[in-house]
């Protein structure tokens, strides 16, 4: 066996690695379960905590907390009807209703198996696909990281489905933000008006917890405090039975399967795992009339499709250094904080780690499962905690997080310039995930540009004479292709009911 | 949404103007037909000014942008909006007096007064909230994570148990 997975295995059964993914985990579980409470939530609470905690144990943390997330959103989707997170949302179409006829551990139980057995699915692709493309990846030059890149943000368009023009602007200001500071080719101070703080530039992370947290604190404030009422039902027996495990098969492997490969995609995120499985699992049933009405397989695949694309997601953070959703985003800040980048080199310099990052999801994925069956009865008594003791605590850590970062009161101020901006942009319906992408991949597309131009004494075909960049552009504008067509398709969808009511 | 649209647009328009004026400013240093230091700002800028514009005429045409047709985000009431407004403040004036007073001093009360406007009516409970969350917070981030938060003008009561 290769001594560097042997080396990663061993690093990532070290005691606090271990206790550490899975305090993540029932962390995450509880961030996920919370409606209001999203895993990048989860994240900034714990954020300052990897600050000072080595890297091996903070990305256990943060792993834990990723996977817990995914499943815990399911809890709330069954038993509330909220789904905790986006991607648990195709899982309240069928767990909620079999909760109301009060089968609610039964769904839990279904959703918290297929939840691991789509988690141990990614974590084999994790295994096996990442260090190939990673050795792939070592052959790439400047050009090709351009193209590679490029196509990273276009993931952009996926986050811009109700208007490209709103997404590509969100980006655009991202991109002005990270001109900031010292520039990445020749250390030229650039915008930082003589304040030594904007020096090193904004550090995403301080930007992240503003445009994600502030909002989200003050649309606790104004949606009226999410008022649920959480179905009166006891937990009966929440493993599943045999029968179920008999009828879950199938959709779990649809599920697993769509969500591992569309993890890998930058942009797909669970969401779209989670709703495209669920349709591929009931155009395979048996019985597709049962859907919507509480049907097993209604919350198997989703459940397994959602928790598969975490691990997905991982392989284009780890070899390319491009984060597959915003989650993988705030992982890649939190691997920089600790002098480790992420990329194709990661796994030649230290595969050690790479490996042991990979290892520590497999075994986040497994105290998931044991921690989700073993609590569940616990846990879902968290659903009663009151927003006024817990959203006030979000706040403070928000503070801590961005003072965390370098011990400075500027990064606190800038993190809450931040939160104006992400309320601004909520105001002006304005998605913010591409700003965020844009403040993570923003310095590397500048840098890759400006180095492939000087290497070809500004001739732009170098980009369109290696394969590899024409490539990774044409799948780029493909991708942007497909996301204009799709936003066409869902606005023709959405003005023609509008004008049959006007007629 | 419409009218959001232009006042966006414009806005962004002036921004992009802003800073493609700053990027002149940028010094110039590169081997010939090399991008120097304002290559990458004169290109943002152009993208920003061409996309902003672009933003302000469907606004002003009133065509279908994607969402001019869609409903702005779930409008809140006046009385949220008005906590909401009040939760923003008490963050502005405690990040003002968190530096002088200290983590322990400023964060107390900005505590308490988010509990309050999160519905918690129990002044027992908003005192006994606040005043133990910000504890505890502190000592674990102090004392548990060495994350230096001021103390300020308070006395050095805790941190003397712990040192």
């Amino acid at each position: 066996m290769n001594p560097d997975v042997l080396l990663g295995l061993t690093q990532s059964t070290g005691l606090m690695v271990l206790l550490t993914t899975g305090i993540g985990v029932l962390i995450g579980l509880i961030v996920g379960m919370i409606p209001g409470l999203t895993i990048s939530t989860g994240i900034i609470v714990v954020l300052p905590v990897t600050f000072v905690l080595p890297a091996d144990i903070s990305i256990a943390l943060l792993l834990g907390l990723y996977v817990g997330g995914m499943t815990g959103g399911s809890f709330s989707a069954v038993l509330l009807n909220i789904p905790g997170t986006p991607s648990a949302s195709a899982t309240a179409m069928d767990g909620y209703p079999m909760a109301v006829r009060g089968e609610a551990g039964r769904a839990l139980g279904i959703a918290i198996t297929a939840s691991f057995i789509g988690g141990m699915v990614s974590f084999l692709f994790l295994l096996f696909v990442a260090p190939l493309l990673a050795n792939v990846a070592l052959e790439f030059r400047t050009e090709d990281m351009f193209a590679v890149v490029f196509f990273g943000l276009t993931i952009i368009c996926s986050f811009a489905a109700k208007s490209l023009i709103k997404g590509l602007l969100s980006a655009a200001i991202g991109l002005a933000i990270v001109t900031i500071g010292q520039d990445p080719v020749m250390g030229t101070q650039r915008f930082t008006f003589g304040q030594v703080n904007l020096m090193a530039g904004v550090h995403f992370l301080t930007a992240m917890i503003g445009l994600f947290a502030i909002p989200q604190l003050v649309s606790n404030l104004t949606d009226g405090g999410g008022a649920a009422r959480r179905i009166q039902t006891r937990l009966t027996s929440v493993f599943p039975k045999l029968a179920d495990l008999k009828t879950m098969r199938l959709p779990v492997l649809i599920g697993s399967l769509t969500g591992a490969f569309l993890g890998i995609l930058p942009g797909a995120g669970g969401p779209i795992a989670a709703f495209i499985s669920y349709d591929y699992a009931r155009k395979a049933s048996k019985q597709p009339e049962t859907f919507g009405k509480g049907a097993v397989e209604g919350v198997a695949a989703p459940e397994s499709a959602n928790n598969a694309v975490t691990g997905g997601a991982l392989i284009p953070m780890m070899t390319l250094g491009i984060p597959g959703d915003p989650v993988t985003a705030i992982l890649i800040g939190a691997l920089i904080v600790h002098g480790l980048a992420p990329g194709p080199l990661m796994f030649l310099e230290r595969a050690d780690f790479a490996y042991g990052l990979i290892f520590s999801f497999l075994w986040a994925n497994i105290f998931n499962f044991i921690i989700a069956l073993a609590a569940l009865r616990v846990l879902v008594k968290v659903l009663a905690t009151p927003r006024a003791l817990l959203m006030p605590t979000v706040a403070v850590l928000c503070v801590i997080g961005s003072y965390a970062l370098r011990n400075n009161f500027f990064d606190v101020y800038v993190m809450l310039f931040f939160g104006f901006i992400g309320l601004t942009m909520r105001w002006l319906d304005m998605p913010v995930v591409p700003l965020l992408l844009a403040l993570v991949l923003g310095s590397q597309l500048e840098e890759n540009l400006r180095v492939a131009l000087t290497s070809s004494r500004g001739d732009i075909s170098i980009f369109f004479t290696s394969p590899i960049s024409l490539g990774f552009l044409t799948l780029s504008l493909l991708s942007i292709l497909w996301s204009l067509r799709t936003a066409r398709r869902n606005r023709r969808v959405t003005t023609r009911p509008n004008k049959e009511t006007q007629s | 949404m419409r009218r959001r649209n232009i006042i966006a647009a414009v806005a962004l328009i002036v921004f992009s103007l802003i800073y493609g004026a700053l990027t002149t400013q940028l010094p110039v240093r590169s081997l010939p037909n090399t991008p120097g230091p304002p290559f990458f700002p004169w290109v943002n800028t152009a993208i920003l000014l061409a996309l902003s514009i672009g933003l302000l005429v469907q606004g002003l045409r009133g065509t279908n942008s994607g969402d001019n047709d869609s409903q702005p985000p779930a409008a809140a009431t006046a009385p949220q909006r008005r906590l909401a407004a009040w939760a923003l403040g008490a963050f502005v004036v405690y990040l003002i007096a968190l530096p002088g007073l200290g983590f322990l001093l400023a964060t107390t009360p900005f505590f308490a007064a988010l509990m309050v406007l999160f519905g918690e009516r129990r002044w027992l409970w908003v005192v006994i909230g606040s005043v133990a969350t910000t504890t505890i917070l502190y000592i674990l981030f102090r004392h548990g994570f060495s994350v230096f938060l001021p103390r300020g003008i308070l006395p050095d009561l805790i941190d003397g148990i712990f040192t």
